[in-house]
């Protein structure tokens, strides 16, 4: 059979390289592993496979000849729906137990003395003021207080308004719609549970109630989790602001101690940096021959730290396995989400240790130093001195780092958007009324194995920007794109002419990066105050969404709440949905009738770009302009 | 002579082999596309439960001299010389029936192909995935089990890989530690099934 070339796994130099190389060490990657399994379940790829009693697994036969019918009656629409209401679950309870880990590391450092100090005044202010806490005259820690008691609230309370978070930031126009459809989320975990309850045997079977449910649950996450974790980061570890850092594996430097900080919660990362910083840890590298320690990041966790510190980023989610194969990372800090668990077979050919470090993530056959807010920086410390004794141990034969990197200019929060503008949005809104910026797309998260690694990213996004769309977006693409040279301004040159006049005016390129995918929260935050400044609801904007390397559940649960928030939004892979034509047709058209956004499926980013580009031109002309 | 063994002790029941077998045999060669051709392409394997809930993935055997070919009024089975394997001009079968009766597996069935135009059933068995073959790739049903229960190859090594199994417990000593040929939770599983098929009939 025709082999699988590097150059059709990815577009990316550097991951070519080591794809190479994995092969030559003889280590299975992720792509060896896809191969493997090819070719995949049908009826787990259609969705119509039910385990959720012991009566099943039933399977619904999609030729139609077979069992239409599970053992208890559920039908293939039941079925399907059930399974995407799962999903979308999972993924917000993924963004929303990141999201009260970082209110709990808030509440140690208030209550218990945890090293965890206020660094953002300014953004704790706003956002407390944002939900209606007072906050003239008031010690920083009592409005720290108030501010930990209401994300707290939001996680437990248990009467039937709408949680605070999203009361607060979303506007009028768009509450309604949620009120109208029935789908405010009442409490994060709330949400969570009753989906769970919803598709236990026997209860829920209607698809459009389940799939109904399943929007007020990733509401909670959008508008709430997420939303929730962004904000409280930012008080935590400073509000980004626009910098300059470097992405891809190149930035893992020969000479140094390397420690490669992967996975989500900057809670860890944060601590890291700081201890890889300590003078006696530095000293003892040096002492082992190394010029010093090098603390890159991967994933979202890199990009919380390139995002706030300029940290360099090794890679994005297919990069993971590729920055062991260098053979010249000590070793590889993990916390919690889309940490493959081959990492550590991968680690055991070459010197790298894989530290686990969260409570609810064990990696088996890694080290495990488990985190404590209270003891932060001392447990930081300890991981950080493993990886310098690590050193010592290197197999310098089995050592190659690629060359490639690029630059990035990144930082784009809200606040750091509004600051470049002069503390207003007026500048970008009136570069979208008068058209030089036709509109704007939100690209988010992930890589998956089954599409060409970043392959989907950067077409779409080159497509996209030169239609004189502006980019916004987070997560794996953010990476992608900084790996690409995209995120510098002279990008522009490669827009459509008036996106490119508008971002050499302002000095920035044409897709920004507003950081993990947590942090598409603050996405959802911009079109909510665009929206307020025209007078309209999101959904008459001219925006989209897109996930076009979509993988986890988190991206299901992120594209839900993007429809849910107005918002038109592509998937560049398959969700497991195409058994149900009723659900595939609630999700791709009545959606809009519900929440005024709606997805569609196309795997040709090419065709896809076209597709949003002519939505884009629809809603100006509906809007007028 | 190259064939598709059965190792059916192997079979969980899973249906990917027909799955892969209908997506093989449609237009797109894509299962989210299939469904929506005009012509549903369907399996030409079939697993179907036998006693005590065991399965069986049951294909055309491609013999030689094949009953089906012999009974054919028309001429529309042939052999592929270079494969070996059996296969239908659709356009020339008359869905007699006559092959059905012949075969001596029943593994024929009657349906539509996007490979001809006309509006009627013809003998859809399996092709042996001939297109597959000469690409120098194995059936799509073998490439899609994934308990090694369908296997490629030489029909002569691999009855050797079924012989040298029946040898090692021929003369392995009684109280020999032996390496399970079937892991043991599956054994467990299988004789479980048997309690619960027997304890249903009553
Ligand atoms: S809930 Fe119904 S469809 Fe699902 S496994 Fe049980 S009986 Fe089967
Ligand atoms: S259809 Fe039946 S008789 Fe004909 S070759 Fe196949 S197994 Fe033999
Ligand atoms: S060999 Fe090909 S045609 Fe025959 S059963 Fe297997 S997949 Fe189907
Ligand atoms: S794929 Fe293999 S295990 Fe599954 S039903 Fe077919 S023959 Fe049996």
């Amino acid at each position: 059979m025709a082999k699988w070339t590097a150059e059709e796994k990815s577009i990316d130099k550097a991951t070519q390289e080591m794809i190479r190389k994995a092969e030559r060490d003889g280590v299975e990657t992720v792509w060896d592993r896809l191969e493997k399994q090819q070719p995949q379940c049908g009826y787990g790829q259609l969705g119509i496979c039910c385990k959720n009693c012991m009566q099943g697994p039933c399977r619904i036969d999609p030729f139609g000849d077979g069992p239409k019918k599970g053992v208890c009656g559920a039908d293939a629409d039941t079925i399907v729906a059930r399974t995407l209401e799962r999903m979308i679950a999972a993924g917000a309870a993924a963004h929303s137990d990141h999201g009260r880990h970082v209110v709990l590391a808030l509440h140690e450092a208030l209550e218990h003395g945890a090293p965890y100090p206020i660094k953002d005044e300014k953004k704790l202010k706003a956002v407390a003021k944002k939900l209606g806490i007072g906050i003239e005259n008031r010690d920083i820690k009592e409005i720290a207080k108030d501010l930990v008691n209401v994300a707290f609230n939001d996680f437990g309370k248990q009467d039937e308004e709408l949680i605070k978070f999203a009361d607060s930031y979303a506007n009028e126009k768009r509450k309604a719609t949620w009120e109208k459809a029935g789908v405010e989320p009442r409490n994060i975990d709330r949400e969570v549970v009753e989906a769970m309850h919803r598709t236990h045997m026997g209860v829920d079977h209607d698809p459009a109630s389940l799939i109904l449910h399943g929007i007020r649950t990733s509401l909670g996450d959008g508008w709430g989790g997420s939303l929730i974790a962004t904000e409280f980061q930012d008080i935590l570890f400073g509000t980004p602001q626009i910098n300059r850092g470097e992405a891809n594996l190149g930035v893992i430097k020969e000479d140094y101690v390397n420690i490669v900080i992967h996975g989500h919660e900057p809670v860890l990362s944060e601590k890291i940096i700081e201890a890889a910083q300590d003078d006696e840890l530095v000293e003892l590298a040096k002492k082992y021959g190394a010029k010093g320690i090098n603390t890159v990041g991967m994933c979202c966790t890199g990009l919380e730290v390139l995002m706030r510190h300029g940290t360099p980023i090794a890679g994005n989610y297919l990069q993971q396995e590729m920055a062991i194969v260098t053979g010249a990372v000590e070793a590889m800090v993990v916390d919690v989400q889309c940490i493959m668990p081959s990492l550590v077979d991968v680690a055991k050919c070459y010197h790298t240790k894989i530290i686990d470090t969260s409570h609810i993530a064990t990696f088996p056959g890694a080290l495990h130093i488990k985190f404590d807010e209270r003891r932060a920086d001392e447990i930081a410390k300890e991981i950080v001195k493993t990886a310098v004794e690590n050193f010592p141990n290197r197999n310098k034969q089995l050592m190659q780092i690629p060359k490639y990197k690029s630059e990035a200019v990144g930082g784009f929060s809200v606040e750091a958007i509004l600051d470049a503008l002069g503390d207003s949005l007026k500048p970008l809104e009136d570069a979208i009324i008068s058209g030089k910026i036709r509109g704007v797309v939100g690209i988010v998260g992930c890589n998956n194995a089954k599409v060409k690694h970043n392959y989907n990213h950067i077409t779409l996004t080159n497509e996209l920007i030169k239609n004189n769309i502006l980019i916004i977006g987070t997560g794996c693409w953010a990476t992608a794109c900084a790996e690409y040279g995209i995120f510098l301004p002279e990008y522009a040159k490669n827009a459509g002419d008036s996106l490119r006049e508008v971002c050499e005016t302002l000095g920035i390129p044409p897709a920004l990066n507003m950081g993990s995918c947590v942090d598409c929260s603050r996405m959802l935050v911009l079109a909510d105050l665009i929206a307020r400044d025209l007078n309209v609801d999101i959904s008459d904007l001219p925006l989209a969404g897109s996930a076009t390397e979509a993988m986890t559940e988190k991206a299901v649960s992120i594209g839900t709440y993007f429809v849910a928030s107005g918002i038109f939004t592509h998937l560049g892979t398959v969700p497991p949905v195409l058994g149900s034509k009723k659900v595939v047709d609630i999700l791709t058209k009545a959606a809009f009738d519900v929440v005024g956004g709606a997805f569609f499926i196309e795997p040709d980013p090419v065709k896809a770009a076209k597709v949003l580009a002519d939505y884009i031109e629809d809603k100006r002309k509906a809007l007028g302009i | 002579m190259k064939t598709v063994m059965v190792f059916p002790e192997r079979c969980i029941g899973c249906k990917h082999c027909e799955i892969a077998c209908a997506v093989e045999h449609s237009k797109s060669k894509d299962l989210f596309a299939m469904f929506s051709e005009d012509i549903l392409s369907k399996p030409r394997i079939h697993v179907e439960e036998g006693e005590d809930l065991l399965t069986f993935p049951n294909r055309c055997r491609h013999c030689n001299p094949a009953p089906c070919i012999e009974v054919c009024p028309t001429g529309a089975i042939k052999r592929d010389d270079e494969t070996g394997s059996v296969i239908v001009e659709y356009g020339k079968c008359i869905a007699c029936g006559m092959c059905a009766i012949a075969c001596p597996f029943g593994i024929i069935s009657f349906g539509k192909t996007y490979e001809i135009v006309i509006d009627r059933d013809v003998n859809v068995k399996c092709d042996n995935c001939i297109e597959r073959q000469k690409e120098g790739k194995e059936p799509a049903c073998v490439e899609a089990c994934k308990t090694g229960t369908l296997v490629f190859g030489d029909a002569n090594d691999l009855i050797k890989l079924k012989r040298q199994s029946v040898t090692r417990n021929i003369t392995s000593s009684p109280d020999a530690k032996e390496e399970p040929v079937i892991p043991e939770n599956i054994v467990l599983w299988r004789e479980l099934n048997k309690k619960y098929s027997h304890a249903s009939k009553y």
